[in-house]
């Protein structure tokens, strides 16, 4: 080892700083934290009446999250994290889908019922008013 | 300067790569006019005003991070979140939406099925009307029913009335109430000794009887003649059944019916007083009309 030690010294320091901001800029924490919130938003989703509403969105979560799973593998973590909150958000949305056409169903079948009811009714007043006529 | 340049080339690599060149973004413009269109829907600003506010955040960091040019999968993604919190916005809105018509409904089939039973109960209510109307219709039978005693019971009150205003009319008359009926005597001022003309004195006696008898036509009386035992019984008779037949075509001359009246003689027989005085024999020579009572004691005339 020929080089000089302050200069030996200078090149390490230098090197630690390099090896410090590429890790700042290029290096993202492992997304556990991220990945185990879209699970539970996925799985949350994940019910049978969701598959029956809004299959297509469920299924966009569910790829989303294996992406973001296989993206933690490739140690992409970046892409981990933002597959993860695209998985989380998709999955919301197959819920809030599945939801908004299982409430406008029952809208539908409340008035249709109401109709009836309506009716109903006016059959047994007029049958009523025929009674009290006779 | 070896040393210097391993240093600087990597930094500058370093540099280059944090930053980007800023570039129209495609998924930025769709969720902006997403957001837009989010903003404008009434339903959507009403019913989900959190869920939108939450996208339009997620668009300000989009359109932050373009500007700050970070790279375009990062805008890709940040767009992709923003259009996905604007359907959260949509569906949400829409589901409350539903869930307000189904809410309403509800409360329509409430009102309906509390008006439903306010008709049932109305309905009862003119049933037991109808009951108590009925119930009135057979009191109101009842009352007229007792009424209709009340007016018998006045009725028997009239006919008491009647009684006592025949017992009035035949009071001037001298009538005297005997087991046989109401008996008026006319004593032998009506006739001359032996003679069977009634005189005048009499008649006003004998307008009251035919007064009387008019007034109460199913009156039937027996007009009976008497005399004193002066002279032969059979001449007496003969005597009485005249005065008898005198007193009656009297009375049938006022308009009294004849089928209201019959004359029985019986001569010197049944005296009411001592034919040996002047006085008695007087008394004794008379003509009795005896009333005959009837069941109803008056026929009334309504």
């Amino acid at each position: 080892m020929n080089i000089p030690r302050p200069i030996r010294i200078a090149t390490t320091v230098m090197t630690s700083i390099l090896f410090a901001v590429l890790g700042g800029c290029v290096t993202t924490p492992v997304p556990s934290a991220q990945l185990a919130v879209a699970d539970a938003a996925v799985q949350h989703a994940n019910t049978s009446s969701t598959s029956q509403d809004a299959p297509a969105e469920l299924q966009i979560a569910i790829a989303k999250l294996s992406s973001a799973r296989q993206a933690e593998t490739n140690r992409d973590y970046e892409r981990a994290i933002q597959l993860a909150q695209e998985a989380e958000v998709d999955a919301q949305v197959a819920e809030l889908t599945a939801q908004s056409a299982r409430t406008r169903r029952a809208a539908v079948e409340s008035q249709d019922a109401a109709h009836v009811l309506v009716e109903e009714i006016d059959r047994q007043n007029h049958r009523r008013a025929d009674q009290e006529y006779q | 300067m070896n040393t210097r340049m391993t240093v600087l080339v990597p930094l500058a690599a370093l540099f280059a790569a944090c930053t980007s060149i800023p570039e129209q973004n495609a998924a930025l413009d769709q969720a902006h006019s997403a957001v837009d269109a989010a903003r404008h829907n009434p339903q959507v600003a009403a019913l989900a005003p959190d869920e939108l506010t939450k996208a339009a955040d997620s668009l300000r960091v989009a359109e932050q991070a373009a500007t700050d040019h970070a790279a375009t999968a990062t805008v890709n993604h940040l767009a992709y979140m923003t259009l996905q919190r604007v359907r959260i916005a949509n569906d949400t809105a829409s589901s409350k939406a539903s869930q307000a018509v189904v809410a309403g409904a509800a409360a329509e089939r409430d009102k309906l099925l509390l008006e439903a039973r306010t008709n049932e109960a109305a309905s009862a209510e003119y049933a037991a009307d109808n009951a108590e109307k009925q119930l009135a219709l057979s009191e109101q039978n009842n009352d007229r029913k007792a009424a209709e005693l009340a007016n018998a019971d006045a009725a028997a009150i009239r006919n008491d009335a009647r009684v006592s205003d025949l017992e009035m009319q035949l009071k001037d008359l001298n009538a005297k109430l005997t087991d046989r009926g109401m008996v008026v005597t006319l004593g032998d001022v009506l006739f001359d000794t032996g003679k069977s003309q009634i005189l005048a004195s009499g008649s006003s006696n004998i307008t009251k009887l035919a007064d009387f008898f008019k007034r109460n036509p199913a009156r039937t009386a027996l007009i009976e003649g008497y005399t004193d035992d002066v002279g032969a019984p059979s001449v007496n008779l003969e005597l009485s059944q005249q005065r008898a037949n005198a007193v009656m075509t009297a009375l049938i001359s006022l308009g009294v019916p004849a089928g209201q009246l019959a004359t029985l003689a019986h001569g010197e027989d049944m005296p009411t007083a001592d034919n040996a005085t002047a006085a008695g024999r007087q008394m004794n020579r008379r003509v009795e009309i005896v009333i005959a009572p009837t069941s109803k004691d008056v026929v009334s005339i309504e």
